[in-house]
């Protein structure tokens, strides 16, 4: 009696395990993305380009351009020296604008970074960190 | 001012470690007056927080440029409403607003249970004392609020954050801080037990229904965070599993686990050993949470800024909290053997054990996906992040499950199912999700995750709608009375049970929110001057833009007609705040028009420089029954409200049952 409580027991959390770490095996492959910085990216671009990624950086100050009418950004993205060309169709956020630094989710091509829709995020500068507020 | 505000937090943390050791001495030399004087310091450090709270305030009020923390976080223009609130707009006076919150929970727990568990009192106040005394020490070491200028002050303050000057601002922090630091109660109270060695069940009741209050404030706090969320950041969702959202649903999982496991104990003497972990992983994860957002560890919208220090004084206070704790569980086990054993899987204490592993593993799981870029940075030195696809993947099939045990739980008995009362109690609500299921598959429904989720909102429901009404009707019988006041007496009867009930009930309609997500439409589109653009029944016309100003912003907004198959129905004024001096920082006011059915949710994206074209580049959803998620964490504050009701309360209803032997337990014997 005891033995086969023991048996079925064991039994079950096998099965549990099994499926809860197969289905993690799926989705960590997947599911993940790197996190890089635009010149840890742009040192050998190659590499990257068709990963997923989420690319940290900062907007360069007058290459915001926006197609009249429409919502086809293209702006470039620096850091650190390396800068990268990137384009955007869609709403940006709020304190999008020059210098913002900002998060970029999207896949790397020859032609330059293409963010996802809704890929790109701004860090507010100053939430909650007086020393960078500007003014 | 500012000396007297940094006295007062010196004298606290003086008094806080009175409060921490007297007790224990008091106790070890059997001198009650020595235990009465700790627990005179214990309120002590209330008042002295509650005058360092008014200085604070005080200080914002007046302008009071000279401390630091008043000038980076309010200016002259701020609204009265808004410097009160920057009180605990920045870090340091956080951690305060912390402490001061800690000190009245701690103050009236102590008081209302200070003659029915005399003997736990002392530990209580003692670990509550050394809890506060953390905090403050964060305080006077590293991130005093009083803290002043050396040189002459600026004639003017920095001014809030423009994104939060906002009315959830005001109450959004409040009610969450509240739940965190109302878990240190049953904390206290189960270390108490611990080190005492009074594990029998009645640190339980203590513990109870403080959870419970903690847990419906962390309730609230989470449902705020989703309506500013939502109302506020213009991207038309509400939960984004950002790190900081995810470190303040990782107590919620494990209280809930705790709150249903509880029921295991009281009525079965199992699961000891469990139900004093969940209260010391709910409490660590309050702390972890606090550690997340405050160290700078992880990265978020929401976090503070990186604080080496300050981090690496949390870490040595968490490692110091679970040596502690789980070093006296193991001292106490065999004070913890389980009474019974599990008799039989088809029970209510096998649904109640699946539920809180379900629960325990989703919030290890989300611990684990915040914490994974920090982790695998550390591992392989490649930052990895997972997305929302990541989360959504599990929490998906996670909270189906829940929901589903939601349903079966309430209907299987104690100790032991039989299969053929489990089929009576199944039937009718089996049908409701099954017909639901059935009559949205016919209506062309496809998207199979909400249509599940749907039949089984369906299904839950019926039970619940079937437990008030067998319950309802078998009182009605014996005590001879209408069918509504055979109602009311039976929630009377059995408050936390019922008030349990519609508490699921809430947790229902919440879902029946999430289930709308599957139907969001989302269009990005630049509207010229009189243009139009369609979303789904919907046409939305720009009639124009205007600028307008008052002395602390400049105020641009869009005039939006809102037709509905060709009908005007509506006008929308979306806009976007400038504040003098965070230009750079615009705030969304996203226009929406609610409706159960779903909303029409617009945002203005515009710079000032662009109003003169008069073009109007709009982020328009449309969110089918988005409203429900509120509709339904108001039906589980209330349900939370009736399960934490006194003894006496509805007695007009009770009265009338003096054979008072009406309840469905009985009923379904």
């Amino acid at each position: 009696m005891e033995r086969r409580r023991y048996l079925r027991l064991a039994l079950t959390a096998a099965a549990m395990a099994a499926s809860l770490g197969g289905l993690l095996w799926s989705t960590v492959a997947e599911g993940t993305e790197y996190y890089k910085h635009v010149d840890e990216v742009m040192a050998s671009p190659e590499e990257w380009e068709g990963k997923a990624l989420q690319l940290h950086g900062f907007v360069v100050p007058g290459s915001i351009f926006v197609k009249p009418g429409t919502l086809d950004y293209r702006f470039q993205v620096q850091n650190n020296g390396r800068v990268v060309d990137v384009t955007y169709r869609g709403i940006v956020p709020d304190t999008f604008t020059d210098r913002t630094e900002v998060v970029l989710r999207g896949r790397l091509t020859p032609q330059g970074f293409r963010a996802d829709p809704n890929g790109v995020t701004t860090k507010c500068p100053s939430r909650y960190d007086p020393s960078r507020r500007a003014g | 001012m500012a000396a007297l505000g940094s006295f007062l937090l010196l004298t606290s943390f003086v008094v806080g470690s009175y409060a921490a050791v007297a007790p224990l001495a008091g106790v070890r030399r059997r001198a009650p007056r020595f235990v009465e004087s700790g627990i005179g310091a214990f309120h002590l450090i209330t008042a002295l927080m509650l005058a360092a709270s008014i200085v604070m305030i005080n200080a914002f009020m007046t302008n009071d440029y000279s401390v630091q923390y008043v000038a980076h976080y309010s200016e002259r223009v701020q609204p009265l409403f808004y410097k009160i609130t920057s009180y605990w707009g920045g870090l340091d006076g956080s951690i305060m607003f912390w402490v001061f919150l800690l000190s009245v929970f701690g103050s009236v727990a102590v008081h209302v249970n200070r003659e029915r568990h005399r003997v736990l009192i002392p530990y209580v106040v003692s670990i509550i004392a050394a809890v506060e005394m953390f905090f403050i020490y964060l305080m006077i070491a590293h991130k005093n609020p009083f803290t002043t200028f050396l040189s002459a002050s600026p004639p003017d303050g920095g001014g809030l954050t423009p994104q939060l000057q906002n009315f959830y601002m005001a109450i959004h922090p409040p009610s969450l801080y509240t739940g965190f630091v109302g878990m240190t109660i049953p904390y206290a109270f189960g270390m108490a037990a611990l080190i005492s060695g009074q594990l029998d069940d009645a640190w339980l009741r203590a513990v109870r229904r403080w959870t419970m209050v903690a847990w419906v404030a962390l309730s609230i706090g989470l449902m705020l965070g989703m309506l500013w969320s939502y109302e506020d950041l213009g991207w038309g969702g509400y939960w984004a599993w950002d790190p900081v959202e995810n470190a303040a649903l990782l107590p919620w999982f494990t209280a809930t686990a705790f709150l249903h496991s509880v029921m295991v104990q009281e009525r079965r003497g199992m699961l000891r050993i469990w139900n004093v972990s969940l209260v010391i992983v709910t409490f660590f994860l309050t702390i972890y949470g606090t550690f997340l957002t405050r160290s700078g560890v992880v990265q978020s919208i929401h976090s503070f800024v990186e604080d080496p220090v300050l981090a690496w004084l949390f870490v040595v206070f968490m490692i110091a909290i679970l040596v502690f704790s789980f070093g006296w569980v193991v001292y106490r086990l065999p004070l913890l053997r389980s009474r019974n054993e599990l008799d039989s899987w088809t029970s209510r204490e096998a649904a109640f054990l699946i539920n809180n592993w379900i629960l325990l593993f989703s919030a290890f799981f989300i611990a684990f996906g915040t914490i994974f870029p920090t982790l695998s940075e550390a591992l392989t030195g490649a930052r990895l992040t997972v997305g929302e696809a990541f989360y959504g993947k599990w929490m998906l099939p996670i909270g189906t499950l829940l929901l589903l045990l939601t349903g079966i739980g309430p209907l299987l008995a104690w100790r032991k199912s039989t299969l053929a009362a489990l089929w009576r109690q199944l039937l009718l609500p089996a049908l409701s999700g099954g017909t639901t299921a059935g009559a949205l598959a016919a209506l062309g429904m496809r998207q199979w995750n909400s249509l599940l989720c749907f039949a089984l909102c369906a299904f839950v429901a019926g039970t619940i709608a079937q437990e008030f009404w067998r319950g309802a009707n078998v009182r009605r019988r014996s005590t001879g009375t209408d069918i509504f006041t055979a109602l009311v007496g039976l929630v009377a009867r059995n408050k936390r049970r019922y008030g349990g009930y519609i508490v699921h009930l809430g947790v229902v309609l919440i879902f029946l929110g999430f289930a709308g997500r599957g139907f969001t439409r989302e269009s990005d589109t630049a509207v010229p001057l009189g243009g139009q653009t369609a979303i789904g029944d919907f046409t939305i016309r720009n009639d124009g833009i205007k600028v307008t100003a008052d002395e602390q912003k400049q105020m641009v907004t869009g005039e939006m007609a809102i037709f509905r198959q060709g009908k005007r129905i509506d006008t929308l004024y979306p806009a976007r705040w400038f504040f003098r001096r965070h230009e750079n920082e615009p705030v969304s006011q996203v226009a929406i028009r609610r409706s159960l059915g779903g909303d029409l949710y617009v945002a203005l994206n515009i710079l000032p420089a662009d109003v003169g074209r008069q073009s109007a580049a709009l982020q328009i959803f449309v969110n089918p029954l988005v409203d429900w998620i509120w509709c339904g964490f108001a039906v589980l504050i209330g349900g939370t409200g009736i399960a934490l009701l006194p003894e006496g309360a509805l007695t007009f209803a009770q009265s009338l049952s003096a054979a008072g032997h009406a309840s469905t337990a009985e009923a379904k014997a």
